[in-house]
């Protein structure tokens, strides 16, 4: 017994010495090197959804919710959180803010399908919106969905397809981060906000005149103005009628302007939004 | 004159021709898994180099003060653990101080140092080479923290132009990379026995 002791307290006294020194080293460290970490950067970063999708313009959730504990103007981007998350921020940071608004939604402005418009040659290059969009003549109107997809590959959620040529957006899945709208070489792709379940929409960008438009695309607007007759929610400029969607509310006035449109280019879009009716008549260039 | 050329062939000897990752197949794992791109896999290789120089002295100091005149030999491991640990842990106060980005994308591997079984390798290496003098130790810790950087920054290079090669789906990923990790070992393999 004696023995064990005796060939045990050199081995005990050497780790007991070490791990010592070791840890002064280690306090001595640890004061000069310390970080403070703000509690708040912590809990704003508990608050954000986490999915790391970069619409705020910061490198992450992480990145974000330490640049906004520093500097409060930043709260409310964080489009995927919402009104939600912004109130949860302003509440940890002691800000004074009332909620987000209506969720940013993307909208696509184009209706057209590929039996719907004008190709005068295929193209055969780069399968990117980018690159196709560099083609002047990729397809005959210069306004519309290309629908190479660089906006479905922008999406994280898988909430945009081509369907038959057209970029379409599932709202189910989206969550706003609004990373499609900076891939469309186009701008096709818009954040609008959504007051309601299903927006109405003018689903086209195209600035040509109307009797131009109605040469390569049988759904394109054509600036006619009969919707702005109907209701002052509609404006014409540039051949291209738009919606007031900030103030837009379901109204006789605006179904009546939907329902007058000779080319439906006016159309739902949202969750549960009704299939687009089929044009007034079709455009006699296109068909051949 | 002779020391300063042993010490030297012992350096290169370290570096290339028995290098700890693609000879002894030590740190396998931050090798692996650090080496996505250059720029982390070298400062995965500056923490590495870092710690192995201080491990690998203080260990051989401490083996040579203590263990060795005292019959202490057993107590080896647990006495080298602690330095590593101790090494890292400075290391990682350190880099979150002054890098806070590298010390973000680092992640698990940097606490993660005190595993590498490349440090702990190299301190029981110093002990089975024999090596009997300071100076020669410390030229072999460095070499050993050199050669690591360098066969994780040559890793990380091939794998950043891989990223743009087409490799085929069911070597994506992991395969390819164990792959690669095999042609560059045989590569090195091509200095065995020159020193």
């Amino acid at each position: 017994m004696m023995d064990l002791i005796q060939n045990v307290w050199p081995a005990a006294l050497l780790a007991v010495g070490l791990a010592s020194l070791f840890a002064l080293i280690l306090l001595i460290a640890s004061i000069k090197l310390r970080v403070e970490v703000d509690p708040k950067v912590e809990e704003v970063h508990k608050a954000l959804p986490g999915i790391d999708c970069g619409a705020c313009g910061f490198a992450g959730c992480a990145a974000y919710a330490k640049a906004v504990a520093a500097d409060p103007e930043l709260i409310g981007r964080c489009a995927p959180g919402g009104a939600e998350v912004c109130d949860a921020i302003g509440r940890i940071l002691n800000l004074q803010i009332s909620g987000g608004g209506a969720p940013m939604r993307p909208i696509v402005h184009c209706r057209a399908h590929r039996e719907d418009k004008l190709f005068y040659a295929e193209y055969r290059g780069i399968e990117s919106c980018t690159s196709a969009n560099a083609q002047p003549d990729v397809q005959a109107c210069h306004f519309g969905c290309l629908g190479f997809g660089d906006c479905v590959r922008a999406c994280k959620f898988d909430a945009l397809h081509i369907v038959d040529g057209l970029s379409t957006v599932n709202y189910h899945n989206c969550t706003g981060c609004g990373a499609c709208a900076k891939a469309c070489p186009r701008n096709l792709i818009r954040m609008v906000p959504f007051t309601q379940d299903n927006m109405m929409v003018v689903a086209c960008s195209s600035r040509e005149n109307g009797k131009t438009t109605r040469t390569f695309c049988t759904v394109g607007c054509i600036g006619c103005g009969i919707c702005a007759k109907q209701s002052e929610l509609f404006t014409v400029a540039d051949n291209l009628a738009t919606l007031n969607t900030a103030e837009y509310a379901p109204s006789e006035a605006t179904q009546k302007a939907m329902d007058k449109c000779p080319t439906g280019v006016i159309v739902y879009r949202g969750k549960t939004a009704p299939a687009p009716r089929q044009p007034k008549q079709k455009a006699a260039a296109v068909a051949t | 004159m002779d020391t300063l050329q042993t010490l030297l062939l012992a350096f290169i000897g370290i570096v290339i021709v028995n290098n700890l990752v693609l000879t002894k197949f030590l740190g396998i794992c931050p090798y692996l898994g650090v080496s996505g791109r250059i720029d982390m896999a070298f400062g995965m290789g500056c923490a590495v180099t870092f710690v192995v120089t201080l491990a690998g002295t203080l260990t051989w100091i401490i083996d040579h003060t203590f263990l060795i005149p005292y019959s202490l030999e057993v107590m080896r491991y647990l006495c080298f653990i602690m330095v590593i640990a101790g090494a890292v842990q400075l290391v990682e106060m350190y880099v979150r101080k002054f890098f806070p980005p590298l010390y973000e994308s680092f992640g698990i591997f940097l606490p993660l140092i005190t595993t590498n079984c490349a440090i702990l390798g190299l301190c029981l290496f110093l002990n089975l080479w024999e090596i009997d003098s300071l100076i020669h130790a410390v030229v072999l810790s460095i070499g050993a923290g050199v050669g690591f950087t360098l066969a994780i920054c040559i890793m990380a290079g091939i794998r950043e132009n891989l990223e743009l090669a087409d490799v085929p789906e069911v070597m994506q990923g992991a395969p390819i990379t164990l792959v690669t990790a095999g042609l560059l070992t045989l590569a090195f393999m091509g200095f065995a026995g020159m020193i």
